[in-house]
């Protein structure tokens, strides 16, 4: 565990949305660190601000105040294409649902990201499959997302999201349209990544599957830190 | 930017019916201004041919000052020579022949007309213009002291081949000369004007009715194309620097005019159409980026930049509009070869024959016409993806990412 470098920290922070005049304060006051190595939880049940959350850790909203740092750099400092550059390159991202580009291959939709990044053609091609066998979809590379089970989709959406090599995968509600048997083989995978490759995973969920599972649960409650459950990394 | 294209392509392709609809759109709308453009540039150019077949050829050779007033006192002397010597170390000439250039009355027992008179070597003239082989009635100088006039001036004479006629003119001296003549042919050319107020007769008595001796009053051109002449016309003027060496378009400024305005309706109305056709592009556009909200987020999320999401939707549209130019221009083709053998005009063939056009009219197109609507077609595609890309950079990802 190394909690003294943290990859992910929010610190004081504060989200208000206004609509039609009218503030609404979605988070206050938050201070949460997350370390190289953790698989953590934000829990607690809808409206408590868990996905306001990860969106501002994801750097894909800014908080109305405080730090959201990312490798001890304050996103809010950085420009619009910075932040595009840095979700590139050090995060990644699975969605509850429809995570992956229709248009493309499972394959496709992993290269995709890479491709971004300026990885060589075979080189990517190479990682994509090796990424898909990791997944248990090898000989699925081919497929469009339109022919594959959800299962299977999110598991190319987890192969994606590692396809970057990112610091931290940001999961918001992973195994939501996911019947239980096909949500526990993700989790379970997600959590081999974690212990095999110390990949550092950050859940929004009140799915008890995920929670359980969960090293750390960060309670979330009317937009506030409620309690944090457990220990850090594995 | 390889993967950004690509991804563009895919999406052009997951709405066939909806990418169908713009596609032939574009196509439509372009194979039919490219006929309709093709049909007039078709008849211009038979205008601008006819003229130069007639009467212009590709080039003149007259004294200084003949254009701007064709005084039959401004000739070349001793036939032409020195300017013939100069023609003969031309490269770039095909043909040429001698003229005497005058006005005049034509009697006959009917009716009098006042004439361009024409005089010809009927050989060299026969190597420059159509009208020997525009003989309808009779032969084309293949009796002595014969004219040939034009079907519309014989009609208005009321003559046929074989009467007498008198012309009259008036003389390099200021004197009234005149001669009586047969009719030897009578020619029928696409130009209404010239059969109507024209008569040939050979160089030799046209020489002794204005009384000219040796001298002729111009020398007609033929080069090898309309736009090979400028270099010969060049070192024409070079070589022959106190003559009027004047290019077809300068003798007749109108019909340069008219060539000129029509590519500039070409433009304009290529413009007129596409801008049109832009607003249903944009509005195919911007229903697919409000279709595609959550996938936007995602591609952001990802690490997408704004800078490739906008082109992504610029090489959306552009897409979109190539495949309508592509499809156009086959359309376009395919038509224009079906009609390869040229429109039967001539349920008008008076009105045509008045701009100095035939009957049939060969549709043409030029290089012009293919780059200026390509060119407009895909200035028009960038503009028409402005409002959409706009509308996708806007998405913020994290309201992206949840809509439904």
């Amino acid at each position: 565990m190394t909690e003294t470098t943290p990859i992910l920290q929010a610190i004081g922070v504060r989200k208000t949305y206004e609509t039609r005049g009218v503030e609404t304060q979605a988070l206050s006051e938050i201070d949460l660190s997350v370390a190289e190595g953790e698989f953590t939880a934000l829990a607690g049940p809808s409206g408590s601000g868990k996905t306001t959350l990860l969106n501002l850790m994801g750097a894909l909203d800014i908080p109305t105040q405080g730090e959201i740092r990312l490798d001890g750099e304050n996103l809010g400092n950085l420009t619009p294409a910075e932040l595009s550059r840095r979700r590139l390159h050090k995060l990644g991202f699975i969605f509850q649902a429809y995570n992956l580009i229709p248009v493309f291959s499972a394959a496709e939709n992993i290269e995709f990201v890479m491709e971004l990044q300026g990885v060589p053609h075979e080189e990517r091609r190479t990682r994509a499959l090796e990424l898909l066998e990791s997944v248990d979809l090898a000989g699925l590379g081919d497929k469009r997302p339109l022919e594959m089970s959800g299962g299977q989709q999110q598991r190319v959406a987890v192969a994606r999201a590692l396809a970057s090599r990112p610091r931290i995968i940001l999961a918001d509600e992973p195994t939501a349209n996911l019947d239980s048997k096909t949500a526990i083989r993700l989790l379970d995978l997600m959590l081999e990544l974690n212990r095999s490759q110390t990949t550092t995973f950050l859940f929004s969920s009140h799915d008890p599957l995920v929670l359980e599972r969960a090293r750390r649960r960060v309670w979330l409650r009317d937009g506030v830190i409620d309690r944090v459950e457990g220990g850090a990394a594995a | 930017m390889l993967s950004v294209i690509r991804l563009a392509w895919r999406n052009v392709g997951r709405n066939p019916r909806r990418t169908g609809v713009v596609v032939t759109a574009v196509a439509v709308g372009l194979a039919g201004t490219l006929l309709s453009m093709a049909i007039f540039s078709g008849m211009m150019f038979q205008m601008v041919d006819n003229a130069i077949k007639t009467d212009l050829g590709h080039l003149q050779i007259h004294a200084q000052g003949f254009n701007k007033d064709p005084e039959i006192g401004l000739f070349l002397e001793d036939k032409g020579a020195p300017e013939i010597e100069a023609i003969q170390a031309e490269a770039g000439i095909q043909n040429w022949a001698p003229r005497i250039r005058g006005e005049g009355l034509v009697t006959s027992p009917s009716s009098s007309v006042g004439v361009r008179v024409i005089g010809v070597d009927p050989d060299a003239e026969a190597q420059v213009s159509m009208v020997s082989g525009s003989i309808v009635q009779g032969g084309y100088f293949d009796q002595k002291r014969r004219l040939v006039l034009g079907e519309g001036l014989a009609r208005r004479l009321g003559t046929e081949v074989g009467d007498k006629i008198v012309l009259s003119v008036q003389d390099l001296e200021g004197d009234m000369n005149g001669t009586a003549l047969r009719v030897g042919g009578i020619f029928r050319t696409p130009s209404a004007e010239l059969d109507r107020s024209t008569v040939f007769l050979e160089l030799a008595p046209a020489a002794d009715l204005f009384g000219m001796g040796d001298s002729i009053s111009e020398i007609v051109i033929v080069g090898h194309s309309r736009d090979a002449v400028l270099e010969t016309q060049a070192r024409l003027s070079a070589a022959l620097p106190d003559r009027e060496i004047e290019r077809w378009d300068e003798l007749q400024p109108l019909l340069a005019s008219i060539l000129s305005v029509m590519d500039q309706m070409a433009s304009g109305l290529y413009l007129i159409i596409f801008v049109a056709m832009s607003f249903g592009i944009a509005n195919v556009l911007l229903m697919a980026i409000y279709e595609r909200i959550r996938e936007i987020g995602i591609l952001l999320a990802v690490g997408l930049s704004r800078g490739r999401l906008v082109a992504m939707v610029i090489c959306e549209s552009i897409l979109v509009t190539l495949l309508g130019l592509v499809a156009g221009f086959t359309l376009a083709l395919l038509a224009l070869f079906a009609l390869s053998d040229g429109i039967d005009m001539s349920l008008w063939a008076e009105s045509l024959a008045s701009f100095g056009m035939g009957t049939r009219i060969f549709p043409v197109l030029t290089p012009a016409d293919f780059t200026i609507p390509t060119t407009v077609a895909l200035l028009t595609a960038l503009i028409a993806s402005a409002w959409p890309a706009l509308r996708a950079v806007r998405l913020r990802p994290a309201e992206a990412v949840r809509h439904d």
